[in-house]
């Protein structure tokens, strides 16, 4: 499983590892991930339950202003970390990608 | 002294000419010479084994301003190569003990580098890589949200046409990465795919969604540009790259032998 | 040797500076490897570091699975 965060070119002598920075970047990178995933994940199912319309309208009102501040608040620490959306996601090697790309 | 150095192949082929890539430094700047075995010949460098035995190499492979200096030079050498007869590339860092042991191997693994020549004589490979494009954010259905009083739910109809869309996009561009594939294949003598590239070797943000290779007559190369021209324009929403001519790494295949018996 | 070269190379679509990922996806896992006991086993994916690994990890697996020959 590999994080995307991790500098594309290595300072040359320079291994990846040892840099602490990188590591602690390497870590926000992998909770944001996984907040991220959450998101999406809540996201899907909120869309589900609307769909299988038991929900009032005063119900969906609310799960779609939660979900729009979770998004912003996302949107808030990935900048604050520098990261880009696409920065977000971890590979899983044969199973592709965590998150889906679009 | 032989254990402090090792032979550095680039390539076998059935002659090799110095001159051909006399012009060249090899890999590390060491010359690049010549190895027959049987009626095979290879291209190699005799390599400090201070800098290119399996632990220095290890950490050399580690860094990519060395990776990408070496890669260079080893496919200089086999392109050189490849300009005057059919080539068969070898592996970077492949290497052995000596230049003996070296044409005792081609020696013994005649049959098979004839067969992977004959493969590839008269033929070149060609890389296609088709990317999915990303479809543009949808533009808010400002006609549908007449619910400014209920932005919640507004922002969740949003969220679902953008998944339905992008969900749509995404198979659109697979069944176009198939169907590319497909087409072009038609064209070629043989066909593969590699794995995508990963994002961050490659610089593309947009995802690869068909890393594929082939190997076409050399007559047949402009007729298989061209296709590569109009399979692109046919399928909306994907970018294709070809990159090539590329001497056969793809193609190239010599099965692993079991271990030559002792003497 | 007096046979004609034949032009090998067709009109080639080739860009200023071949794209280093181009190049390492064939160096990396394309190309003939023979072992035996004379080879000193060293082209293995399997040595690079994690931390390239991560890089071309879409290489390596590329190294395992081997592209299809038709």
């Amino acid at each position: 499983m590999t994080c995307h965060c991790t500098p594309a070119v290595q300072v040359p002598g320079r291994r990846i590892d040892a840099d602490p920075e990188s590591v602690e970047r390497g870590l926000v990178c992998l909770v944001l991930t996984v907040v991220e995933l959450l998101r999406q994940l809540m996201e899907r199912q909120a869309l589900r339950r609307v769909d299988e319309g038991d929900l009032t309208d005063d119900q969906i009102e609310r799960i779609g202003v939660t979900l729009m501040a979770l998004e912003d608040r996302m949107a808030e620490l990935r900048e604050h970390f520098g990261l880009d959306p696409e920065d977000l996601n971890l590979d899983l090697g044969p199973l592709g990608p965590l998150l889906p790309r679009a | 002294m032989a254990d402090a150095t090792a032979v550095w192949a680039y390539c076998v082929a059935d002659r090799m000419a110095p001159e051909w890539f006399s012009h060249l430094a090899g890999v590390g700047e060491y010359p690049v010479s010549v190895v027959t075995g049987g009626p095979l010949a290879a291209a190699v460098s005799v390599v400090g084994l201070a800098e290119y035995g399996e632990q220095a190499l290890a950490r050399h492979l580690e860094d990519l301003t060395w990776l990408e200096s070496t890669a260079r030079s080893h496919h200089a050498v086999v392109e050189a190569v490849g300009a005057h007869v059919p080539v068969i590339p070898m592996r970077l860092a492949t290497l052995y003990r000596d230049r003996d042991s070296l044409g005792a191997m081609l020696e013994a693994r005649q049959q098979d580098f004839a067969e992977a020549l004959g493969r590839v004589t008269a033929r070149t490979e060609w890389g296609v890589k088709v990317y999915a494009v990303r479809p543009e954010p949808a533009a808010t259905a400002a006609g549908e949200d007449h619910d400014a009083d209920r932005p919640g739910a507004a922002y969740l109809r949003r969220r679902r046409s953008q998944l339905d869309a992008s969900q749509h996009a995404q198979r659109a561009a697979l069944a176009g990465a198939e169907e590319i594939h497909a087409s072009l294949g038609q064209l070629a003598v043989a066909a593969g795919t590699r794995a995508p590239q990963a994002p961050q070797l490659s610089g593309q943000s947009d995802p690869m969604i068909l890393n594929a290779v082939y190997l076409v007559e050399d007559g047949e190369s402009a007729a298989f540009a061209e296709a590569v021209q109009r399979v692109a324009s046919l399928h909306e929403p994907v970018r294709v790259e070809l990159t090539g001519p590329w001497p056969p790494y793809s193609f190239a295949f010599v099965a692993e032998a079991a271990p030559a018996a002792r003497q | 040797m007096s046979q004609p070269v034949a032009t090998r190379r067709p009109a080639a679509v080739r860009y200023e500076r071949i794209a280093l990922v181009d190049l390492l996806d064939r160096l990396l896992a394309g190309g003939v490897v023979i072992s035996g006991e004379v080879r000193l086993s060293i082209a293995d994916v399997d040595l690079v570091h994690i931390s390239l690994r991560a890089l071309i990890s879409s290489v390596s697996t590329a190294l395992e699975h081997g592209s299809e020959h038709s």
